[in-house]
């Protein structure tokens, strides 16, 4: 069985609320998925509907080729953290996983080994109710992993964590990438996945903005643009400005220059008497890529006469 | 695009059949300490008010105690009898002169019986003010003969176990009533006359209880041309009885008396009584099963729980059979619980003690464990389908209770109407005796329950594949 997640013309509406409009992307074994888009964008009811809580009105969602509510022992194919508060606070840690265990048919030892993965073993005997945001995230990725399935679905896993946290969870999500699994993790915010994430589907208002590799928003999003760094900012502008540049002030000593190539701008500076301390093609932060990509839905929905904030 | 070869689970032979279900819901329900607690302390009110309520048991009938010693309460057995021993077949004869109407159902006439003790089979033939010539037997058989009164002249003609009536207004010519059959009757029997009259019953129900109270009523007769006669020649006995003198061959009595020979509607289940307790430690129980489901709606767990087995209609089935098995099991702790420390504290009548050996008695103990764990499984159905706690422990509550307690306040046949329609019935699992106000056998009331938990239950099954989690 192929490992990959699937969705094709996906649409699913809660009554006038259109939450996912022809939704299609698909979700490749061996790399970590970025599923990306603002709050209410429509994340959380795409991975419901791929894991067979939600019934789509069009379209469907396929794990390793078939509707998820067809699959036998679940736990073994797909698995899925969606909210890290689901668990009932009275449980002990590991009770929780022995009821999901045996649910699937697993042996009580993959309760022990998924806790000693996450780290939770010193805590397994303690209830959920006293767990920390980070220890209930990590009991809920203990969770999906309990059968060591090939297709892993995690719903915005680092919301809410601090800096060592979010670290683990990039480093794990890498792992499991790199053991060949097919892994979609959702994330409102992209610099939550910013070096973890090898591709992304960008969603804005139950449509796809963007499917595409890291690497090539990355490219597109910087755009042949230059960043200069100088103490003479004001003057820097006016000279590149004339010469037919856009150029931004991105801080009080730098500013971003684009419409000319680098060779050009060190001429125009140095002709022009405006020293400079650094000049280099700018690297965009993934966030930055994003947040000109979202500009660019927004601006196409604006020409499709249906502008409406969905920040 | 980095391509790998596609990775495999390790985990092997996995199932998700019904039995792992099962085991996945029953570590769920073991594993939250608070609903351990909920279900001990389930069984410990339910012993607990069984006990306050027997210590009370009893004392709803109050005044004449008519309960007859030794005998279920079901039945009264007593009364002024003049007999004598009868061996083999044979014939009573006697004329009822006179009788008193002090009651519509005053008894005076002949009987048959196998021994003298209470409880024993009999066949009696008997003048009533109000209800005419009657042949009852074993409390209740009752086959009316004409409607005249006294006087009048009655015959109990014995042939083996059969024991036939007949009625005269002369002596000469008889018309015959009807045949009875008498098992355990032996070769020998008390043959006599007897007068019995029922207490005087005033009957009061109120909001949450009743008020019985009985006052002794007595009643009388005169009977002539009494005569025993054998089919085989013997010596008869001298007569026997609570008169004295009685002449070794008298023909002729007055007999003064009270107590009844009958089937007995007004006595207290103290069996049921006791079991009642269960009402409370049900309440634990609703809110048990409703939490169940319920925690995992608010908590989101249900997500998990329906990505662990997409099948949800196989879900709520094995969340029944679990928490359906839990109950009954604890509901037999509770019930026998109850039965075992509450009994000695029945206030001590005349009447024989309920015992386990009385399969009616048994049958409202299990029953009772039974009762909770339908009740449970009603509640989890209900939960299932309003996911809302207090929305659900409120529904099943007021659907269990509502028409017990509205019962009491209502016109008699009202009550009886309520408890057969609705899913209180289930409480007649409970019932030792048939009583006045029983308004369902014990079995068919406890099935009209179950129907109402098909039906939800089938209902919350078609629903939860159907709609969004």
């Amino acid at each position: 069985m192929e490992a990959t997640i699937e969705v094709r013309g996906l649409r699913k509406s809660y009554g006038p609320t259109v939450a996912v409009d022809g939704l299609s992307f698909s979700v490749q074994p061996g790399q970590v998925t970025g599923f990306v888009g603002p709050n209410g964008a429509g994340k959380s009811t795409t991975m419901r509907v791929l894991l067979g809580l939600d019934t789509p009105d069009e379209g469907e969602a396929l794990v390793g080729g078939r509707r998820y509510r067809e699959l036998r022992a679940p736990l073994c194919q797909v698995g899925a953290m969606l909210d890290a508060a689901a668990f009932h606070p009275g449980r002990r840690a590991r009770d929780h996983l022995l009821w999901m265990a045996h649910s699937n048919g697993l042996p009580a030892k993959r309760v022990d080994e998924v806790l000693d993965l996450v780290g939770l073993t010193s805590v397994a005997r303690r209830q959920v109710g006293g767990f920390s945001l980070g220890m209930r995230q990590r009991l809920g990725i203990a969770g999906a992993l309990l059968g060591d399935p090939p297709m892993l679905i995690f719903d915005e896993p680092v919301n809410g964590l601090d800096p060592e946290g979010i670290m683990w969870i990039r480093n794990l999500l890498r792992w499991l990438a790199g053991q060949g699994r097919a892994v979609l993790v959702s994330s409102h915010l992209m610099s939550e996945l910013e070096d973890s994430a090898d591709h992304l589907v960008v969603i804005g208002r139950g449509k796809l903005i963007a499917d595409t590799s890291v690497r090539e928003l990355l490219d597109r999003a910087a755009n042949g643009r230059v960043a200069v760094r100088t103490a003479q900012r004001h003057e820097a502008m006016t000279v590149l400005s004339i010469a037919g540049a856009t150029v931004a002030a991105t801080g009080p000593d730098s500013v971003t220059v684009s419409g000319l190539p680098v060779e050009r701008i060190v001429t125009l500076l140095t002709e022009g008497g405006v020293s400079f301390s650094g000049i280099s093609e700018h690297r965009p932060s993934l966030e930055e890529a994003y947040m000109e990509l979202t500009q660019h839905a927004v601006e196409f929905h604006a020409t499709a006469g249906q502008v409406r904030s969905w920040s | 695009m980095v391509m790998t070869t596609p990775y495999r689970s390790s985990v092997q032979n996995p199932r998700d059949g019904f039995v792992q279900l099962m085991l996945a819901e029953w570590t769920k329900l073991r594993s939250v300490p608070r609903w351990s607690l909920t279900m001990l302390g389930g069984i410990l009110v339910t012993i607990l008010s069984g006990m306050l309520l027997a210590g009370g048991a009893g004392s709803a009938s109050s005044g004449g105690d008519g309960a007859t010693r030794g005998i279920s309460p079901q039945y009264r057995d007593a009364g002024n009898y003049v007999h004598r021993v009868l061996t083999g077949d044979g014939s009573i004869v006697a004329r009822v002169a006179s009788q008193k109407n002090n009651d519509p159902w005053a008894k005076g006439g002949l009987m048959l019986r196998a021994d003298a003790k209470p409880g024993a089979p009999y066949a009696a033939l008997m003048i009533t003010p109000g209800h005419g010539v009657r042949l009852q037997a074993n409390f209740v058989t009752d086959i009316p003969g004409s409607s005249s009164q006294a006087p009048r002249w009655l015959k109990l003609t014995r042939t083996g176990i059969s024991v036939t009536g007949f009625e005269s207004a002369d002596g000469a010519t008889w018309t015959k009533i009807g045949t009875v059959e008498l098992e355990g009757l032996g070769d020998q029997a008390e043959v006599g006359v007897f007068v019995a009259s029922p207490d005087a019953l005033q009957l009061q129900r109120q909001f949450g209880g009743e008020d019985i109270v009985e006052n002794t009523n007595l009643g009388e007769a005169t009977f002539d041309n009494v005569k025993v006669e054998p089919a085989k020649p013997q010596q008869l006995p001298p007569w026997r009885g609570d008169i004295k003198p009685v002449a070794p061959d008298a023909t002729s009595f007055h007999l003064v008396g009270a107590g009844d020979i009958a089937f007995y509607h007004y006595a207290t289940d103290s069996t049921k009584t006791m079991l009642t307790g269960a009402m409370f430690g049900m309440m634990a129980i609703v809110a048990l099963a409703v939490l169940y489901v319920t925690s995992e709606y608010q908590q989101g767990l249900i997500w998990t729980t329906f990505t662990a087995s997409p099948r949800r209609g196989r879900v709520l089935a094995a969340r029944a059979v679990v928490l359906g098995g839990v109950t009954f099991v604890l509901g037999l702790v509770a019930a026998f619980g109850t039965f075992l420390l509450a009994s000695p504290m029945v206030r001590k009548g005349n009447a024989a003690p309920a015992t386990l050996s009385d399969p009616q008695v048994l049958r409202a103990v299990v029953g009772t464990a039974a009762l909770l764990a339908v009740v449970a499984v009603f509640s989890l159905a209900i939960a299932s389908i309003l996911r809302r706690s207090a929305a659900a422990i409120t529904v099943v509550l007021l659907l269990l209770l509502a028409p017990l307690v509205a019962g009491s306040a209502l016109p008699l046949a009202v009550a009886k109407w309520l408890e057969r329609l609705t899913p209180s019935a289930g409480f007649a699992i409970q019932q030792t005796l048939e009583r006045y106000d029983t308004a369902i056998a014990p079995l068919p009331g406890l099935a009209v329950l179950c129907a109402y938990t098909a039906v939800a239950l089938g209902f919350a099954i078609w629903r939860i594949g159907r709609q969004d989690a």
